[in-house]
């Protein structure tokens, strides 16, 4: 069975491109459209990777990060921030939330394929 | 695919008008000196995902200004960068620009000049800035104009750069060696080592999801290979936690490798594990160097190979994952995709649905019609028709949307008036939740805008001129919107000169619209400018004289069932109410008879039906009559008189059947029927498709026996006007 990813983002064309993209390379998809849903949905579906946004309206990505790492099922779960930002700052916060790695956006569908390969083979 | 992408590009579309108006709103709290962390944050949100969906359909121009509008937007949200007026002034006017740039993206205008707001924005930067102006612009702001159209592999049109993503921390992203340089590397040199790492992921590493065998595969890439091991942290089995790191691994990479590539892969490690990135000394070295490919029988020193079967501790220690997946039944089937909370339905589906529903409310008329109260019981009516008007009721609800929608590009054209006419403009608006049917909403966005611009160019004086006569210098535009009865009201309001109705006549008889001695009251004249082809803008300006003149205003919002009313106060203002219906297919209504003939009433309108008593009439000439309910005169108006159904000698008012209805205008109204028959739902089938539109008649709808019967417009009936008109109307009624 091939590898289930759980996307969480705020922007539904983006979920639908990450959906397209991955679903193209071989991967299952679910999504959620902001943290707090994120975080049920990780409970519902418990994917292989978890990849989220993170300016999100009610639970931003950095809160859906420490929530999952705080729960001990998910606690090697891969996580990889998919965002337009890329400051050192915002990077090492995702660090130390428990990100695994950071995707900038936008992201080209093959880099975003050996991207997510990288941690989700 | 690429209609999958285009339907996801609609999406994004849609979503970024979405965020527009979400900016827009945010930015105009601000102005008003809402400094809320959440209200700053919702721009920052919406400029942010406008930007990022931008780079992923390839929109650079796009990307790019919202990249550097966003690096404002963060360094206030960070409170780095105050925000007094002029900053959010500068703000609005670079979501102005954004708008355009979607616009442009969409293929609907040119790409704009973003220069103005750019060299404004960054001198906000640079003035309040901290180091970092636009640091950023590099990956984002110069999306190689990759131009490949067919080629992807995956179906997917270019998107723009790849911003490659964690190994990239620096930020520049563009010099990644990546495909060229890894895969038969290793195989391809057998040179001497060059760079020596020893790599011991720490707990937290564990912990992070930062696999140790995805790190080790990754500098593998880069040409490492593993060279030796240290298990000798590893405990005994039953005291090992297979969550914690205790192993340590050496690496060797070409002498070729790229430090940063190589720190790269420990991006995400956290710092607490051990990782050690040395350059080998030269080969001439003396010591065993392990030159050949027998390295891997002749271990580096410090990587004992222990007695114990160790390798397969190692790897269940260096793989904590593979126990873990079987625990993880993946249950996919269930649970539909919480990610769409909202999902968007075609609007033709939505009105496809709403026909049915009027059939549906027909049919059961017609079944109430035909069966007796027994058998209505007995197949359980009543709960269908109950059952009916709740689908009826949701369906109504699905197409309900907030007004707001409609409100929220006024801002906007405001800074644009204020930029062409040099009139400073304050905005109030109240109503904006009221919820409005979609299509209602959709159709008032035009007459709005012109009456909008209208209230500006025509309305509102110069601030001179405002201060001559004693007003402030900003003028107030007005904008409201409210749900009264069946009817959504929405009015234009300004406090400026007024229609000034010399000149408004002396037009009109040049134009030949009216006679030179015509007796006209003030409203009538007002009414003048919604005339066809009445201009009096001295000058065609740029702004209201586009050729769509106010008659054109009228027309379209009677051709959604409403109409327009003009009061206007010279030297004080002029507001213009537009009266709509909350729904165009749907109407409670009474049935009654005028005639012979049946119609229906809206019964939003109704206040009592009465008989009245013969003391009760006063009638000063035939055409004037009035009947005194609780101390008030109503009027009354004959209907079927005005229909020209009437039939043999005029009644005698105390013996007919008022129905008191309530006018916006004119206050109750008596309209004298000959009987009422019923009250229903009725599905409201427009005339205009077949025939002009006919004063005094809303439509026409099907009744439960399958006859039609014309639908009233009581505004229009009641309206003062109406005398003008009735002559027209017993002609076409007749």
């Amino acid at each position: 069975m091939s590898k289930l990813i759980l996307t969480v983002d705020d922007s539904a064309s983006m979920r639908m491109l990450l959906k397209a993209t991955l679903t193209a390379q071989g991967y299952r998809i679910e999504s959620a459209n902001d943290g707090k849903h994120g975080l049920e949905r990780m409970h519902e579906v418990r994917p292989d990777l978890l990849i989220t946004d993170i300016n999100m309206p009610e639970m931003d990505g950095f809160e859906l990060i420490e929530a999952v790492r705080g729960i001990t099922d998910f606690r090697g779960t891969p996580i990889l921030v998919l965002s337009t930002e890329f400051s050192d700052e915002k990077k090492s916060r995702a660090r130390s939330a428990g990100a695994t790695g950071w995707i900038t956006k936008p992201f080209e569908p093959t880099k975003l394929g050996a991207a997510v390969r990288r941690v989700c083979p | 695919m690429s209609d999958e992408l285009d339907e996801i590009q609609a999406i994004f579309f849609e979503e970024c008008a979405e965020g527009l108006t979400a900016a827009e709103r945010g930015l105009s709290a601000m102005q008003d000196g809402d400094t809320s962390s959440e209200t700053i944050a919702a721009v920052f949100r919406a400029v942010h995902s406008i930007k990022g969906g931008a780079g992923a359909f390839g929109h650079s121009a796009l990307t790019a200004f919202a990249h550097r509008f966003e690096n404002l937007l963060d360094e206030v949200r960070a409170e780095r960068i105050a925000a007094p007026p002029e900053t959010v002034a500068v703000m609005l006017t670079a979501l102005d620009v954004l708008s355009d740039h979607v616009a442009a993206a969409q293929g609907t205008i040119a790409t704009p000049d973003d220069s103005g707001s750019l060299a404004a924005l960054d001198a906000i930067l640079n003035a309040g800035g901290a180091s970092a102006p636009t640091p950023a612009p590099a990956p984002v702001a110069e999306p190689e104009p990759v131009a490949v159209e067919d080629d992807d592999p995956f179906g997917f049109e270019p998107v723009a750069v790849a911003i490659d993503d964690f190994d990239a921390l620096d930020g520049a992203p563009i010099d990644l060696p990546d495909l060229d340089v890894k895969p038969a590397a290793a195989a391809e040199k057998d040179a001497a080592p060059g760079w020596h790492v020893r790599f011991g992921p720490s707990n937290d590493a564990m912990a992070n999801g930062a696999e140790p065998m995805l790190v080790i595969r990754e500098l593998e890439e880069l040409g490492g290979r593993v060279t030796g091991y240290d298990a000798s942290a590893l405990p005994p089995l039953r005291e090992l936690d297979p969550e914690n790191g205790y192993v340590s691994w050496t690496l060797e990479l070409p002498e070729w490798c790229d430090e940063a590539r190589i720190h790269d892969a420990f991006d995400f490690v956290p710092p607490d594990s051990l990782i050690v990135i040395e350059r080998e000394p030269p080969p001439e070295e003396p010591t065993a160097d392990p030159v050949s490919d027998s390295a891997q029988e002749a271990p580096e020193p410090q990587a004992p190979v222990p007695a114990e079967p160790t390798p397969a501790p190692a790897l269940a220690a260096a793989e904590p994952a593979p126990a873990k997946p079987k625990a993880r039944p993946v249950s996919d089937a269930r649970a539909p995709d919480h990610g769409s909370q909202t999902i968007r339905v075609d609007l033709t589906k939505l009105d496809m649905l709403l026909n049915l529903v009027g059939e549906l409310v027909i049919r059961n008329s017609i079944l109430s019609d035909r069966l007796d109260s027994e058998d209505q019981e007995r197949v359980e009516l009543p709960e269908l028709a109950r059952l009916t008007r709740e689908i009826q009721d949701n369906v109504m609800s699905l197409r309900a949307q907030p007004i707001r929608q409609a409100f929220s590009r006024v801002p906007r054209m405001l800074r644009d008036l204020h930029a062409e006419t040099g009139k400073i403009i304050d905005l109030e608006t109240f109503g904006e939740t009221t919820e409005v049917d979609k299509g209602v909403i959709e159709k008032i966005g035009d007459p709005l805008t012109h009456l909008i611009r209208n209230a500006v160019d025509h309305g509102l004086e110069t601030p001179e001129e405002r201060v001559r006569v004693g007003k402030p210098e900003a003028g107030t535009v007005t904008l409201s919107a409210e749900q009264k009865g069946a009817r959504i009201i929405v009015t234009v309001a300004d406090d400026g000169r007024g229609i000034d109705r010399v000149r408004v006549r002396g037009k009109a008889v040049e134009r030949g619209l009216i006679a030179p001695d015509a007796n006209l009251t003030d409203e009538e004249i007002d009414q003048l400018i919604c005339a066809p082809g009445f201009s009096t803008a001295e000058t065609i300006s740029n702004i209201s004289g586009r050729g769509v003149g106010m008659d054109v205003v009228r027309s379209n919002v009677e051709a959604l069932g409403g109409r327009v009313d003009i009061s206007s106060v010279p030297g004080k203002g002029t507001t213009f109410t537009l009266v709509l219906p909350l729904t165009l297919a749907i109407l409670d209504g009474m049935v009654v008879r005028l005639g012979g003939q049946r119609f229906v009433l809206p019964l939003a309108t109704v206040v009592e039906t009465l008989q009245p008593e013969p003391d009760q009439v006063r009638s000063t000439t035939p055409d004037s009559e009035v009947i005194e309910v609780r101390g008030q005169y109503i009027p009354v108006r004959r209907l079927p008189r005005m229909f020209g159904l009437e039939r043999g000698e005029r009644r005698p008012i105390e013996d007919s059947l008022i129905v008191v209805v309530e006018n916006d205008a004119e206050g109750q109204v008596g309209l004298l029927v000959d009987t009422i028959d019923d009250r229903r739902e009725v599905v409201i089938k427009s005339l205009e498709e077949n025939l002009y539109p006919i004063r005094g008649l809303g439509g026409a709808t099907i009744l439960g026996d399958g006859s039609i019967a014309l639908i009233l417009d009581v505004d229009a009936l009641t309206a003062p006007s109406l005398h003008q008109t009735r002559a027209q109307m017993r002609g076409i009624a007749a």
